[in-house]
């Protein structure tokens, strides 16, 4: 199975090892991923705030209009970026007035959208696409006995409500823990906010929500936690120092992406995994499945 | 002691400020708020917020602008769209908000840290075409000065950002310009054209 991948900034920065890592889990299930050429930035949740979100939609529609010559379903694991690119997607499909002063907008950089493209979530793509069976057959090393509260985070479930799962309470990432032999403990936070990209202008809002994150995993017997969002896994990784410190707490849990898991659970080597990359040590917890440095 | 003397008359409000904000992108759900709360309850940081959304919309309406342009409300919301998937009306509160922080940065209204942010971030994506963390941080402090710098120390940024350098997630040069910027930029200078055109 082909598609384009949209990886963002992010993914080719602090989260270039979640990046490689799906690309080997990826390759591991037989798909292929061609990167949209020359892709840019899709604002985040930052741009609209300063330009309007018109303008940031058309930033957003650069990226769709290039991979449309493709045709391929594009494929997106950053939260923001899905948010952005997906509904930019549906306002080009659901809108028509907004599609043709859009297009006005991409004629003068030489582009056009016809609106044809489907964007999806990864989490999506493995589970309806791939699907768990197939997903359990490349399972090499059953993480059994590894318990795993699966956060989610807000902005992929609520972006499109029932695109493709709950938006309060969805169950995906968990089927996928699950699918690896580990076992998803419930998480009754799995998709509230982590404080998002407060990180820098309010520190304080990501300490609170990370700690509260963090410790509703640890009371639900979770031993680390996985999620799929690049901001939700440096918020609660590389600021624990910082949250312990502030907030007088040790909070030892630590936070992978989930194709991390999956490589680890695929056998692919040690680099594809990249554990050297979470600041928050896994190997303690991995140590019982063999897994070292 | 009650006040019994309540003026009979019918009270008037000044709807000006009323109408700027219909006018905005999304301006207009703010008019179809029912004021049930559902937003307040669903919000990430409602706790720390001086009015949530749906008092926010009421002061809209009551035209009290300094009090709406002058809150935190829209700074502190984080995007979760907690309240945007809830809401009963189908307002896309966040949508709205993000209108809300766009007319405060252009009307001057710019004392929160978060819109120095905003604004360093879109300068990096604008000039680049991708943003680099390095890039953002960088514009952020030249905006607002040392003390944010003080601020974040005192809160262990530095082991924070050592600790990010050490496990090889800080990549030290920038990335490259994308190649289309020239086209990306005449791109949105074109929308920000069609969107003001639009407004009118």
């Amino acid at each position: 199975m082909r598609y384009s991948i949209y990886p963002g900034c992010t993914m080719e920065g602090p989260a270039l090892f979640f990046l490689k890592a799906t690309e080997a889990v990826a390759e591991a299930l037989g798909m292929h991923l061609d990167e949209i050429p020359d892709w840019n930035c899709c604002g985040a949740s930052e741009v609209s705030g300063v330009v309007g979100e018109f303008t940031q939609q058309v930033m957003t529609a650069r990226n769709l209009a290039i991979a449309e010559a493709k045709g391929q379903d594009v494929l997106v694991a950053c939260s923001s970026c899905y948010m952005n690119m997906g509904l930019t997607n549906k306002h080009f499909k659901d809108d028509p007035h907004f599609a043709q002063m859009a297009n006005e907008a991409l004629a003068a950089g030489g582009l056009k959208y016809n609106g044809t493209l489907k964007v999806r979530q990864i989490v999506d793509i493995l589970v309806n696409d791939i699907g768990l069976d197939k997903i359990k057959a490349r399972v090499k090393k059953p993480l059994t006995g590894l318990k795993v509260a699966g956060y989610v985070g807000c902005q992929t479930v609520r972006a499109l409500p029932w695109e493709y799962d709950d938006p309060e309470r969805p169950v995906l990432l968990d089927q996928l823990i699950e699918a690896l032999g580990a076992t998803a403990v419930p998480f009754p936070m799995k998709a509230r906010c982590c404080g998002s990209s407060h990180a820098i202008a309010q520190t304080e809002i990501v300490l609170e929500h990370s700690k509260e994150i963090l410790e509703s995993a640890a009371s639900n017997g979770a031993s680390m936690l996985v999620t799929n969002c690049p901001m939700c896994q440096m918020n609660l990784d590389a600021f624990r120092g910082m949250i312990n410190q502030v907030h007088k707490t040790n909070l030892t849990l630590p936070i992978l992406f989930f194709t991390q898991l999956m490589a680890i659970a695929f056998d692919l080597p040690p680099a594809v995994a990249g554990l050297k990359h979470c600041v928050v040590s896994p190997y303690e917890v991995l140590a019982p499945l063999g897994v070292g440095k | 002691m009650v006040d019994n003397k309540i003026s009979s008359a019918p009270v008037k409000y000044d709807n000006s400020f009323a109408k700027e904000i219909y006018a905005l992108e999304n301006g207009h759900y703010a008019q179809i708020c029912m004021q049930c709360g559902m937003c307040a309850v669903s919000c990430a940081t409602h706790d720390i917020m001086d009015y949530s959304p749906r008092r926010l919309f009421n002061l809209v309406r009551v035209g009290k602008k300094e009090e709406v342009m002058r809150s935190n409300t829209m700074w502190m919301c984080t995007a979760c769209c907690m309240c945007k998937v809830r809401c009963p009306r189908g307002i896309p509160l966040v949508d709205v908000m993000h209108d809300l922080k766009a007319m405060a940065i252009k009307q001057g209204y710019v004392d929160y840290p978060h819109a120095a942010f905003h604004q360093a971030f879109w300068q990096e994506a604008f000039s680049r075409g991708r943003v680099f963390e390095g890039g953002i941080m960088a514009r952020f402090i030249l905006k607002r000065g040392l003390g944010e710098i003080k601020k974040l120390l005192a809160l262990g940024m530095k082991d924070m950002g050592m600790g990010m350098l050490k496990h090889g997630r800080v990549p030290l040069v920038p990335p490259r310009k994308i190649k289309g910027l020239k086209e990306l930029q005449q791109i949105i200078q074109r929308a920000q054209a069609l969107q003001e055109k639009e407004a009118k």
